[in-house]
């Protein structure tokens, strides 16, 4: 972001955030290009990435993931003033919520809520497939999966306006706000507002249990046989529509950009739409929407060699991970490969807990899609910008194809 | 061939059941569980599959 202020002469700090900002553009850009120059000179980057260390090797990401003694994730995560739940929190407390969380995001219960995101993807396509082309990010990529969520949580579809702009400020307050530091003052005013509203429907539930997740977590019992406070429900809450949302909409946008620029793509899944998991699969591992995550050190500690002061945070860069020289196969893209452990939705205790949903909602989307739509491109001319943040999707999709004659 | 998760290893990210669901199947968590350790020669490549799969290496065969 430009920076107005009234000092002439851009003063250091102010040169390396155009210098940061310059990096996770070409990060965002081409991840396997930005990665694949970093680890030329170091498999850990010490430059590079905002306030923190990265590492670059599958190992190295494995380590840190897995080794909960040595990195903790108790940091503050998207303004929330507590940390949030379970993200924020590390073991013993952590297993303590998952045991809890997990069995509400299985694959089986995922399974119960897909033929409503089947009815919800073919009411949007209905509404633009005889326009011929549509923006796919703004009508469908965002809109559905916030009003995934609404239905998920148990909130009236209504508020679905006001959940896309809550998501938007939560992921990237800079861009909504114009810059860093307005950005910062807008997330955290928006913060407690989320905080608020929520604590309004958990009242509402307070005497009148509805059969929806807000009220599931009220009557839940953790480990020690008692209730999760309001305060805790508020921290889960809080994490779900931070983490929940942006995170599936970038990647139906980061699959929807390959498949619309790759006809041969389109036609394998038209031929035989068994090949959509697999297709799934690779580009999530190729494009990685969610390049990577962080952890802060216990203690002073090292990694690949390099020393690691207690207190450092490590950036675990999944988008190296996913393809690197060590997996000489990872170098290429091959939709029809199958599954080979992806790092996309990260690993350890920490495992996305919405990876379930993720799939789901990406499947759904696919086959409805590729049901109805078959074959089609990007809008001739179109410049495709992916946004430079951390979770690297893409604002304007615009998509066109023959209008079927009736 | 035999086959075992380490449920020590396993995070629950459902990959298992999903490419061998001949051979495993998820837990109330959504955890992979073996169905019979005892892999038939027929079943042997799924379960190849879903050892590379697992982003955890928690399954092991013997």
């Amino acid at each position: 972001m430009a920076d107005y202020g009234s000092s002439a002469a851009p003063t250091a700090d102010a040169e390396r955030e155009r210098q940061l900002d310059i990096w996770m553009q070409e990060r965002a850009t081409d991840p396997r290009v930005y990665y694949a120059e970093l680890r030329k000179k170091c498999p850990v980057d010490l430059e590079q990435h905002r306030d923190s260390i990265a590492v670059l090797d599958r190992t190295d990401i494995e380590e840190v993931l897995r080794n909960t003694d040595l990195f903790s994730n108790e940091q503050e995560i998207m303004g929330s003033a507590e940390p949030v739940i379970p993200l924020g929190v590390d073991p013993p407390l952590h297993s303590m919520y998952r045991r809890i969380l997990d069995p509400l995001f299985s694959p089986k219960k995922m399974a119960a809520l897909q033929p409503k995101v089947a009815a919800h993807v073919n009411e949007f396509i209905d509404g633009f497939i005889d326009d011929g082309e549509v923006d796919f990010s703004t009508a469908l990529a965002v809109p559905l999966v916030c009003l995934t969520f609404l239905s998920l949580l148990g909130l009236p579809t209504e508020e679905l306006d006001a959940m896309v702009h809550w998501k938007d400020i939560m992921i990237r307050p800079e861009i909504v706000a114009g810059s860093r530091e307005a950005g910062m003052e807008l997330q955290a005013k928006t913060v407690s507002e989320i905080y608020m509203r929520f604590a309004q429907e958990i009242e509402a539930r307070r005497d009148a249990p509805r059969d929806d997740l807000i009220s599931y977590f009220m009557t839940a019992e953790v480990d020690d046989g008692r209730r999760l406070t309001d305060g805790e429900i508020l921290r889960i809450l809080f994490l779900l529509l931070a983490a929940g949302l942006d995170t599936v909409t970038i990647s139906l946008q980061a699959i929807f950009n390959h498949l619309a620029t790759h006809p041969e793509a389109q036609q394998m899944i038209h031929d035989d739409p068994s090949q959509i998991d697999n297709v799934i699969e690779e580009l999530l591992r190729w494009e990685t929407p969610v390049m990577g995550t962080s952890r802060v050190a216990k203690v002073d500690t090292e990694l690949a060699g390099c020393p690691i002061p207690a207190g450092t945070k490590v950036m675990v860069a999944f988008a190296s991970g996913n393809v690197h020289e060590e997996f000489p196969e990872s170098l290429t893209l091959d939709l029809a490969r199958g599954d080979k452990a992806h790092l996309s939705f990260g690993g350890g205790n920490h495992r996305c807990l919405g990876s379930h949903l993720a799939r789901m909602e990406l499947r759904t989307v696919l086959r409805e899609w590729h049901k109805r739509i078959p074959f089609y491109e990007l809008k001739p001319g179109t410049e495709i910008v992916w946004v430079p943040s951390g979770l690297r999707g893409i604002d304007y999709l615009p998509l066109q194809w023959q209008i079927a004659v009736k | 061939m035999k086959v075992t998760i380490d449920a020590e290893r396993c995070q629950g990210h459902g990959r298992c059941y999903e490419v061998a669901p001949d051979v495993f199947t998820d837990d109330e968590r959504g955890r992979g569980e073996v169905i019979s350790a005892e892999v038939p020669v027929h079943l042997e490549d799924q379960v190849r599959s879903a050892v590379s799969a697992c982003p955890e290496k928690a399954i092991s065969i013997s």
